[in-house]
């Protein structure tokens, strides 16, 4: 019924689909049944795997009759009915080439060889004339995709003149005119906010203005990758990409506490130039690939595995929606790695790219192998499965020092909590056999009753034994504020010694103990009875800063209090001189509880009064007699168990863990029929996207991760994909413009062999990031100044061809770090863990999801992304979308950013911030202080008609020396200057 | 600091102060053009409705107790049926389950004679106004699910909202306001995503309104106009000496606009939720004391004055996710509920209507999903969530009035005649809008997207 609706679309595209495959079975002429008997299975078996979709070595196709008849490199592979002039036969006859060769399972046997043969001799009769189709595409489509293609290999040293090369190519044939180059104010600028997203200082810009070598700016933009803000920097870069948040985004959006860690490895990698290829297996199988490999720090593996871990999860109850969190996976892993939308293959075969569904649910299978951490959501609360970043040897190793050393107080504590929980149940027991109801009434508001007032038995002639009990209870009613109780209570012997007991006795030496003990036998004790007797075990020697008032309690309450001086004292309510009260707490019964000492006849007198009359309901009393012998000595040993001293045991070690994965239970996934889980086709081996040769995960392999990794690095695709998004980051505009589409509906390439080139020279460095840095940075195209030709105007109005620097307004993150740094108020050291709530505190549900907003001077790559609750800072300047993979940010402008600037406290602070600094600058007069806040802040001199502008503001302005600078700098940090970057 | 030049100087400031910068309804020729999200658009055909307000009711209110009667539940009570409930499927205590009466009485009302129980009297006044749907379902019993659902198309992913689309669709009347506004006391399920722009234009994204003294972030100033205008107008200077030597960059010039549209906001904002100027008799319509800045009437006048000011799309929403309308545990949590919005929503009608602004303000009422006719015993005293039917309504402009549309069966379990799917409702709103929800589409990430995703029929019966 839900997924009806929801399918029916689904359902006609998929037939439509499956309705225009071509139909692989054939009737009618007996040659057919040789071929597909006989020939089709050795051909897929042993030529597929380099001749078929994308993978046609030596461009030879074997999956269709087209493929051989246009032949490869050398010539159409087969002449029908003549063997021996077959290029093909020749091949697996190793005569001249020797095909298949010995790295792809060797020389075929005698029996297939005969195969062949026979079938080219017969005529090579050859059914597969429909174009076989992968997804959205025919295979020849797909092999000549232009993404897919191999990288060039380069002939010329690697430089950044290369890059000019193609650019000025293509604007040559354009005749668009390139803009002149930026000077050095403007362009130090732009490298330091490009490089670390902070702002250049006075003296950088100096060194660098006068710097006359040829290698000034090779040294600026060195030193920039060597600052640790670079990582802050490009690994919020990737942080955009790989939708990273700290909260899970299920239905009460569970906090991640751990996953600052994968945050900052990212961080780390691009400051320590890990190579790309590696930080790519890393993130998808670092936990496997550090089993081997020394070179990676301890627990480095399984952190950068959070990649996969921070998928968002779905749903109430996460598990029953794991299928979503899988498609989140391989849509990431597409976009962000491929450049591809296989995420588009759960329900039916991709509409536009050679991608199907057994494609999808391959890499599935791969997924559900692997276990993931857990975040714990409202009917599963504890997290679980989270990753320790130690040995089972160290956490045993610490655990173990840990448990002797506590060893015997963890036993005693034990003990004694064992005991403690007997002899309650023995009271319990023995009261619930025993008890006799003497007296019950309500209090209202402000009254006073007393026992013989309430319904109750004779209270004048009542016999006791040694050891029973008798009790006073006083709840709170529904209302629980405001119920301090006073009691009075006297209990005397009818006869012989004629002995009396009362409350009043003990005022003076009320926290001398509870249980309060006399020697005669006699005690009372001070409880909290809601769930069996619990003695008040807080002492309070001072209440409301009164030495006068002491109190036992738990907590504020529920509590017994004395005012043990001959004077009223006014605290929350006046407490009247020499006098005895209970306060219930909420929900919370409290009891003061009497042992008899001995055989006898008792009279007991006594009235309950409200003495705190402000509003509320009163509370209401009960006075039970437990008439059972051994029910007073148990209660005062548990009150003495409760009042020994506490067992010191040290906090457990914890155990630092990681937001990752491990590997799981390995399977194949069944394909989703129309994606709905419910309803599971055939098992999908798990491999490789068929289009790509679909490799097989070998068995004994687990789930195939660490193998995804290296075919998607080993693919030239992924090194494509990167080195666009390097280039955008840098130029504001990918050379394709969908950099996480380079499929059938993403954009064309603006310069095709210039994208080639630039991949082919990353993989040429070793995947160095910081080296492309420096080959697009040093490029003569980086270098242009944003001014705007007329040409450039009209025909290059997008920058497409890059005939100028693309202008662009800073991002949230570089907006709010230049406004601190302004302030002088920026941390650029790292942050760690958010200050989230602990664990054990989490009551997240749907009602009541998990929100905050911690406020932090750190740099704003470190601020908590929550996914439910965006933070109203980021939403409002256009902070990467924690839903989905942001391959370029929006940049908005919007009337709500300039309230922002006119009136958010945090601007009105670090304009502050930055106008004392002014003044308490060590400059001569105003006039240098004017050029120092434009130095600081735009790098620049101000011009003579700037610094009189200045002037007759600030002499313009009202107020106080503070507030005139204040309000100056903050018309020079809400200024397009400040924000934009030419 | 005194120079000869001062007189100049001064000059120079006040016609800066005087200028452009502070004039109120600049035209916007800056910012006509594609780059300029917000521009005024045409809807793909002519239609009546020129803004919304949506009402959503949150947490799943019954419909079988308050807009949809079923006397033959009440003569069934007790009675045990069997449903393939996603609510009970697999429930411990749920093997079982029995029909449960409504628990208030129901009355034709009006010239239509539209029933309406005694939880909503006020609104059963204006039921000539409304096209009542009694044959809504969705797609999940969850709250998150069929909030997100409800608002968005999307019962689990993170799409632009339906108020996002319509300001995309149709841009902004009034730039000194924000085009799209949701107002609620606490966030309702699934948090700020049920009014988030996502991948359209981030200028669509709805503004949220707590009600309170301040309503909106950061339009209150933290210094006095006049240093306010003289620190705008060095601004402007600079900016301008910025532009100059910018080829006039649009997006230089949009942000330099975009302080002039701040600063009307600062007085149009606060002007709009400023209740003082309303007659004690329009106060006392919509249950308020002079001086209350919060509650549902205070939600209903001020929007109300917000689409009087040209604000495209305002939703309020009555609670938030907790201590609303979810009431598995005692079904007379409905009328403190009720009541609460009840007077408020029919004073907002009557209002609407007298002014005229009914004729092109669509108003729309809904809530996630309704709740169970029946229970795991017929004395239990609440409802379980069911997503299979409930009732919302419509009013206004190009909506057919004192009308009824579709129908649950004898029971209100299913929506059995002419059955409106969450999808529907949404085609049918855009379409009360001018657009084609076929053709309100947006580009992203390789795919073209709708509010209505591949699903969606204008429910023709209910146009005027």
């Amino acid at each position: 019924m839900i997924f009806s609706r929801t399918f029916n679309a689904c359902t006609v595209l998929c037939t439509m689909i499956l309705c225009s495959l071509p139909t692989q079975r054939t009737t009618g002429a007996p040659d057919d049944t040789f071929f597909e008997k006989q020939v089709r299975p050795l051909l897929v078996k042993r030529c597929y795997k380099c001749h078929s979709g994308t993978k046609t070595s030596g461009s030879l196709a074997l999956d269709s009759r087209a493929g051989w008849q246009r032949g490869g490199e050398s010539g159409p592979a087969i002449m029908p009915g003549q063997p021996e002039s077959s290029l093909l036969v020749q091949a697996i006859n190793y005569d001249g080439l020797e095909m298949p060769p010995n790295k792809a399972g060797g020389k075929l046997s005698d029996a297939e060889i005969a195969i062949l043969t026979k079938w080219v001799k017969l005529g090579a009769n050859d059914p597969r004339t429909k174009s076989v189709r992968h997804g959205g595409m025919s295979s020849e489509q797909a092999r000549s995709w232009w993404a897919f293609q191999s990288l060039p290999k380069l002939t010329e040293p690697v430089a950044p003149q290369e890059i000019d090369r193609f650019v000025d190519a293509s604007l040559k044939t354009r005749s668009l005119v390139k803009s002149s180059p930026a000077d050095r104010r403007t362009l130090i600028r732009r490298a330091t906010y490009d490089l670390t997203g902070l702002p250049p200082t006075p003296e950088d810009v100096d060194r660098f203005v006068s710097d006359e070598s040829d290698d000034a700016f090779a040294k600026v933009i060195d030193r920039l990758l060597a600052s640790p803000q670079y990582g802050v920097k490009w690994g919020r870069h990737w942080l955009d990409v790989v939708r990273y948040a700290d909260t899970a985004g299920e239905n009460t959006d569970r906090p991640l506490p751990h996953a600052w860690r994968y945050r900052n490895w990212v961080i780390d990698s691009f400051n320590h130039d890990l190579p790309f290829d590696q930080f790519v297996r890393m993130q998808l199988a670092g936990d496997l690939l550090q089993l081997n490999d020394k070179t990676i720090a301890d627990g480095d593996g399984i952190i950068a595995t959070g990649y996969l871990a921070i998928a968002r999860r779905f749903g109430h109850d996460i598990d029953k929606d794991i299928h979503l969190m899988h498609e989140d996976v391989i849509d990431n892993v597409g976009k962000n790695f491929l450049g591809l939308s296989i995420g588009c293959a759960r329900c039916h075969d991709h509409k536009y790219d050679p991608l199907t569904a057994e494609d999808y649910y391959a890499l599935y299978g791969i997924f559900s192998s692997t276990r993931f951490a857990f975040p714990g959501c409202e009917p599963n609360g504890q997290p679980r499965d989270l990753v320790p970043l130690l040995t089972q040897a160290e956490i045993d190793s610490r655990t173990n020092a840990w448990r002797q050393r506590n060893e015997k107080a963890v036993a005693e504590k034990k003990r004694l909590a064992e005991s403690s929980d007997s002899m309650r149940t023995t009271i319990r027991e023995l009261a619930a056999k025993s008890s006799r109801l003497l007296a019950e009434s309500k209090v209202d508001e402000g009254a006073s009753v007393s026992f013989v007032d309430s319904k109750s038995v004779a209270l004048d002639q009542l016999p006791l034994k040694k050891g029973e009990i008798l009790q006073l209870t006083v709840s709170p009613n529904a209302s629980h504020g405001a119920d301090t109780t006073l009691v009075e209570w006297e209990i005397s012997e009818t006869s012989g010694p004629r002995r009396t007991w009362s409350v009043a006795d003990f005022i003076s030496t009320l926290t001398d103990g509870n249980p309060r003990t006399f020697d005669d036998g006699s005690s009372w004790s001070f409880l909290d009875v809601t769930d069996g007797p619990v003695f008040l075990t807080e002492k309070k020697d001072v209440v409301a800063e009164r030495s006068d008032l002491n109190a036992w309690s738990l907590g504020d309450t529920p509590s017994v209090l004395v005012n043990r001086s001959t004077e009223p004292i006014k605290v929350w309510t006046t407490l009247p001189p020499r006098s005895f009260f209970v306060h219930p707490g909420v929900n919370r019964n409290v009891a003061v509880a009497w042992v008899c000492p001995g055989d006898m006849t008792v009279t007991v007198k006594g009235r309950v009064a409200d003495s705190h009359p402000a509003g509320g309901d009163g509370v209401a009393f009960r006075l039970d007699h437990i008439a059972a012998e051994k029910a007073g000595p148990a209660l005062v040993e548990l009150g003495m168990l409760a009042s020994s001293p506490d067992i010191f045991v040290e906090p457990q070690p914890s155990i630092p863990v990681a937001y990752a994965v491990v590997e799981g239970s390995v399977a194949d996934a069944c394909l989703h029929q129309r994606g709905d889980p419910e309803q599971p086709g055939d098992a999908v081996p798990r491999r490789w996207l068929s289009i790509f040769g679909g490799e097989p995960v070998p068995s004994e392999a687990g789930s195939g991760r660490r193998q995804l990794g290296d075919w998607i690095v080993g693919h030239p695709l992924s090194a494509r994909v990167m080195v666009n998004r390097i280039w955008q980051w840098h130029l504001g505009r990918g050379l394709v413009s969908t950099p996480n589409d380079f499929g059938a509906r993403g954009e064309r390439p603006s310069h095709p062999e210039l994208l080639d080139w630039l991949a082919a020279a990353f993989r040429e460095s070793g995947y160095s990031v910081k080296s492309m840095h420096r080959l697009i940075m040093l490029t003569d195209a980086y270098r242009r100044s944003s001014e705007v030709s007329d040409s450039s105007a009209t025909d290059d109005a997008d920058n497409r061809y890059l005939s100028r620097f693309a202008r662009r307004r800073l991002n949230a993150e570089e907006i709010r770090d230049s406004l601190l740094a302004a302030g002088n108020n920026l941390d650029t050291s790292p942050a760690e863990a958010h200050p989230f709530p602990a664990e054990a505190t989490w009551n997240f549900t749907q009602h009541n999801p998990f929100s905050a907003v911690y406020t932090t001077s750190k740099r704003s790559a470190f601020l908590m992304v929550q996914r439910q609750r965006r933070d109203p800072y980021l939403a409002l300047f256009d902070g990467a979308d924690p839903n989905a993979s942001t391959a370029v940010r929006q940049r908005t402008t919007v009337p709500t950013q300039a309230l922002y600037f006119m009136n958010a406290p945090f601007v009105h602070e670090q304009a502050a911030g930055f106008a004392r600094r002014l003044l308490a600058a060590d400059v001569p007069n105003d006039h240098a202080r004017v050029q120092l806040a434009f130095r600081l802040l735009y790098q620049r001199q101000p011009t003579p008609a700037e610094v009189e502008h200045g002037a007759v503001f600030l002499e313009q302005y009202p107020g106080s020396d503070d507030e005139k600078w204040a309000a100056w700098s903050r018309v020079l940090i809400t200024a397009n200057e400040f924000l934009y970057l030419d | 600091m005194k120079s000869k030049y001062a007189p100049d100087r001064r000059a120079f400031l006040r016609s800066s102060v005087a200028g452009s910068m502070l004039m109120p309804g600049i035209v916007h020729q800056l910012l006509a053009d594609s780059n300029d999200p917000l521009a005024e658009r045409q809807p793909h055909f002519q239609a009546k409705a020129k803004r919304v307000i949506f009402l959503f009711m949150t947490g799943g209110v019954s419909h079988v107790d308050t807009f949809d009667p079923k006397p033959e539940l009440t003569r069934d009570h007790g009675k045990e049926i069997n449903a393939d409930h996603p609510e009970i499927k697999d429930r411990p205590g749920y093997e079982r389950i029995y029909l449960k009466r409504p628990q208030w009485e129901f009355a034709p009302h009006g010239k239509c004679g539209t029933e309406v129980s005694t939880l909503f009297p006020h609104v059963a006044g204006c039921v000539d106004d409304i096209a009542m749907i009694r044959s809504m379902h969705t797609s999940h019993s969850n709250h998150y699910n069929a909030t997100l659902g409800m608002h968005t198309g999307s019962f689990t992913f993170s799409r632009p909202s339906l108020g996002a689309w319509v300001s995309y669709g149709l841009g902004t009347m009034n730039r000194n306001l924000p085009g799209f506004v949701v107002i609620a006391p606490r966030q309702t399920y699934a948090g700020t995503q049920v009014y988030a722009s996502d991948f359209l234009p981030g200028a669509h994204q709805g503004t949220l309104v707590v009600p309170g003294s301040t309503p909106v972030a950061n339009v209150t100033p933290q210094i006095s106009q006049d240093r306010q205008k003289l620190e705008l107008a060095a601004i402007r200077a600079m900016n301008a000496r910025h532009l100059e030597s910018r080829n006039d960059d649009a997006l230089l010039s949009a942000r330099m606009q975009s302080f002039e549209t701040a600063f009307g906001m600062q007085m149009a904002v606060p002007e709009a939720f400023d209740l003082g100027g309303e007659s004690d008799q329009t106060l006392q319509n919509y249950g308020l004391q002079r001086g209350q800045t919060s509650g549902f009437g205070w939600q209903c006048l001020a929007a109300r004055r917000l689409v009087e000011r040209g604000v495209r799309f305002v939703e309020l929403i009555d609670t938030g996710s907790s201590g609303n309308w979810d009431a598995h545990g005692d079904m007379m949590s409905h009328i403190g509920l009720a009541k609460n919005v009840d007077q408020p929503i029919a004073a907002l009608l009557k209002d609407l209507k007298q002014s005229g602004m009914l004729e092109d303000t669509l108003v729309v009422w809904t809530t996630e999903f309704g709740r169970t006719p029946f229970n795991n015993t017929a004395d239990a005293k609440g409802r379980e969530h069911h997503p299979w039917a409930f009732t919302s309504w419509l009013a206004g402009a190009g909506v057919k009035p004192g009308i009824v549309h579709g129908a649950t069966d004898e029971h209100g379990l299913r929506a059995v005649e002419k059955p409106v799917h969450v999808h529907d409702f949404h085609a049918t709103i855009l379409h009360l809008m001018g657009f084609d929800h076929e053709q309100l589409a947006y580009r992203h990430a390789g795919r073209d997207y709708r509010l209505t995703d591949v699903e969606g029929q204008v429910v023709s019966d209910i146009l005027a």
